[in-house]
């Protein structure tokens, strides 16, 4: 059985008698440097006998004698012989044939650099000059700064380092990543991280966006029109698709985590506790998720989530876009709507009460047939069943009209950021996702309300 | 539907970084600066086996290494600490955390074993741990900064393994663990930093094939198939097999930055540290803490 596998790779014993004699020739040359290329590191030494025993996989420079051993083992098997035959045919060597005469030089040879990314520096924050504080979140500062070479306006996120114990911290590197790697129109610009004179003052330098949505909505007399609802969403599910297509989870999607400039352009902010996940799933972060915007599964402690609890997220902004209130669903599902609640690890601290129908009409009496449809799709339980942002993206509540307003026919509004620092209103996302190896302490979930601020909602027990 | 795959390319080196590098301005010949960068990635390597890593976090840690000294030189940053860096970010590149504890214990053993000094454990809690602590929280913000944040690499050991199943050889008896031991021995040249991954897993697959004496198809030729030009392929596989004539001489390569100076005047050997000074473990029992950032 193993001569048959094997045989594959077996050469033709008659091939290359010549070839081989050829290669002996050659051999020397392969490894002479050549002297006119300045980056080649030495490599003509003669092998040594000591330090470093050569590798096993050393090349075969002396090695003739593993060529003039190498018998036709397998070269019996007529039958697997024939399946090979077409690689038989041609030159099988896939070497010295196919090289030119000319002595081989061992150079690198590197690419244009327009080709790929160079290596480079941070660069000084002094070539910002810092206007005024924007916000403060949980993970830093919010400054406004003008460029000062081009005079543009931009946004300083200064991170916030000094309580790290564990060296810099592996949520901002996922969202430098993140944001680094997922260029789109609708997630906001990263143009490059600077850093100040020590080494714990780091800032991402990110494009200017006038408002926050959750700012601008407190501030707005009516809700958004339907046509803007539409528009909003289609460019926030927009951005969740590229996000979720290159696996990547945002794990705080939230109105205040939502940009607006004044083209009516939703830009999606803070990827702080966002991060790559993958197949097999390993266990994630709990808790995650904003409280207001968290999904039954991961508030029931579910420590192996998908895409689906940004889903639900955006399902819960679809609403707020729609009342300028957000929806707080406080109802608990069961198993007949959601196989297999029962297991979650939470599930046993919830009263049992039956629900068995969704009552989303009554909080969202002005909402079209298809509108509601989306969103109660959005917000099934189920993350199983919970529609994907692809799909939610071709949904029919997008063609039925009124159309999506385009987004050059926003209103505008003043800007907040040109001002004075601000309060955040709404609550935080939870720590505990900022540092690893918290995992196991956190008894997550519902019920730990120790940690959150009094604004979140709460279940009554 | 949209389907844009996003991806960072791995930043490459330009002809005039590859030319001349920091510490070559600094008066450290080609061969030393050759000898502390293998020092690095063996150093990382096996820290990384120790720490029971996956290999692609401990590829990761040699390349972060070797973009590193491209852009600070081998005199101003130790080998110790700049290693040290690199896995405890790679490991959070990689997802795959390590604490502080583990790793310098890891690398005290290693120092140890690199300089054959006795292989007492490290003491708890006291100098010897802080400062390696402190070291490497001070090299990963270096590395952070001299790279620029660009600290995600892509690696070609999964392009590889797809290369040698449309070549059909995955389940040749040698090869596959021949080409993957060539990719990590790889992680010692420069080559993973003026290459892309498809180029360097074409390379590599090469190397093995030719070592097996194993034919690849030639019309058209495989290599061209997989996007990657002969030229190429050949020189990374001249880079990847000049590694096997050099020896590295690891006990008498300085690891700390008290050690370079005496190095590249050519005073060092590691009989000098075996009694006295050079590494500062054990003989300070007061575990005094430095400030995190000098």
């Amino acid at each position: 059985m193993e001569g048959a596998a094997a045989s594959k790779w077996a050469r033709e014993a008659s091939s290359d008698e010549e070839d081989r004699n050829q290669r002996k020739k050659k051999k020397t040359k392969r490894f002479k440097p050549s002297k006119d290329s300045p980056a080649f590191r030495d490599g003509s030494g003669t092998p040594s006998s000591s330090g470093r025993p050569p590798r096993e996989s050393d090349m075969q420079r002396e090695g003739a004698s593993v060529d003039d051993n190498l018998t036709p083992m397998y070269a019996q098997d007529q039958e697997d012989q024939e399946g090979y035959r077409h690689r038989s045919e041609t030159p099988v060597d896939t070497s010295r044939d196919q090289v030119s005469e000319a002595e081989p030089e061992y150079h690198i040879t590197v690419p244009e650099a327009e080709q790929h990314p160079v290596l480079t520096q941070c660069r000084s924050v002094e070539n910002y000059e810092k206007l005024n504080r924007i916000s403060e979140g949980t993970y830093g500062v919010v400054y406004r700064a003008r460029d000062r070479i081009t005079g543009e306006i931009v946004a300083l996120k200064k991170l916030k380092l000094d309580q790290e114990k564990n060296g810099f911290p592996i949520t901002s590197l996922r969202e430098i990543y993140t944001l680094l790697l997922a260029k789109h129109p609708h997630i906001v610009n990263v143009r490059e991280i600077v850093v100040g004179d020590t080494l714990t003052q780091i800032f991402i330098v990110m494009d200017f966006i006038e408002h926050d949505l959750k700012e601008l909505m407190s501030e707005m007399r009516a809700p958004f029109l339907q046509s803007e609802v539409k528009t909003l969403m289609l460019q926030l599910l927009s951005a969740t698709e590229l996000l979720h297509e290159n696996w990547i989870l945002h794990r705080d999607l939230k109105t205040s985590n939502l940009l607006l400039n004044n083209n009516g352009e939703l830009k999606v902010a803070d990827f702080g506790l966002a991060r790559r996940y993958g197949e097999p799933q390993g266990v994630l972060t709990q808790p995650v998720v904003t409280l207001w915007y968290r999904a039954p599964e991961l508030l029931l402690g579910a420590k192996q989530y998908t895409t689906a609890v940004d889903i639900w997220s955006i399902g819960c902004i679809f609403a707020e876009f729609v009342n300028n209130e957000p929806l707080l669903p406080a109802r608990m599902p069961n198993d007949k709507i959601w196989p297999g609640f029962s297991k979650l690890p939470l599930a046993s601290h919830v009263p049992n009460f039956v629900q068995p129908y969704n009552q989303l009409r009554s909080r969202l009496p002005y909402l079209t047939e298809n509108g509601l449809d989306l969103m109660s799709k959005m917000l099934t339980y189920d993350p199983a069943r919970r529609i994907t942002a692809e799909d939610a993206l071709k949904h029919p509540y997008f063609s039925e009209a009124p159309p999506p307003k385009h987004p050059s026919m926003f209103p505008t509004w003043p800007s907040k950021g040109e001002k004075t620092a601000r309060k955040n209103a709404s609550p935080s996302a939870p720590q505990a996702a900022h540092g690893h190896g918290q995992d196991e302490e956190e008894a997550g979930g519902l019920f730990n309300f120790a940690n959150q601020e009094s604004t979140g909602f709460r279940l009554k027990v | 539907m949209s389907q844009v795959k996003l991806s960072l390319q791995n930043a490459l080196l330009t002809l005039e970084q590859l030319q001349q590098t920091p510490s070559r301005e600094d008066g450290i010949t080609e061969e030393q600066e050759d000898h502390l960068r293998q020092l690095g990635c063996h150093l990382i390597q096996h820290a990384g086996i120790l720490l029971k890593l996956p290999q692609v976090a401990m590829a990761t840690g040699q390349i972060l290494f070797q973009r590193f000294f491209y852009q600070a030189s081998l005199r101003k940053f130790a080998v110790r600490d700049i290693s040290m860096g690199s896995v405890f970010l790679a490991a959070k590149v990689e997802e795959c955390p390590i604490r502080m504890v583990d790793l310098a214990n890891v690398f005290d053993h290693l120092m140890k074993k690199f300089h054959r000094l006795p292989l007492d454990p490290m003491p708890a809690f006291q100098q010897a741990f802080y400062t390696l602590k402190d070291a490497t929280i001070v090299a990963e913000m270096q590395i952070l900064k001299k790279l620029s944040f660009n600290v995600h690499v892509q690696t070609p050991y999964a392009t590889m393994i797809n290369y040698l199943k449309v070549l059909e050889l995955i389940d040749h008896p040698v090869i596959p663990q021949l080409a993957w031991s060539y990719l990590n021995d790889g992680l010692r040249t420069s080559v993973y930093i003026c290459y892309q991954p498809p180029t360097i897993a074409c390379s590599v697959i090469w190397l093995a094939a030719r070592k097996e004496n194993v034919a690849l198809p030639t019309t058209p030729a495989w290599w061209e198939v997989l996007d990657a030009r002969l030229e190429d392929i050949e020189n990374i596989a001249g880079h990847i097999a000049s590694l096997y004539h050099r020896p590295l001489p690891i006990s008498s390569l300085p690891l700390t930055i008290e050690q370079v100076e005496p190095y590249l005047r050519g005073e060092f050997n590691s009989n000098v540290i075996n009694g006295s000074t050079a590494i500062s473990t054990a003989s300070s029992s007061k575990g005094t803490r430095v400030s995190r950032f000098s």
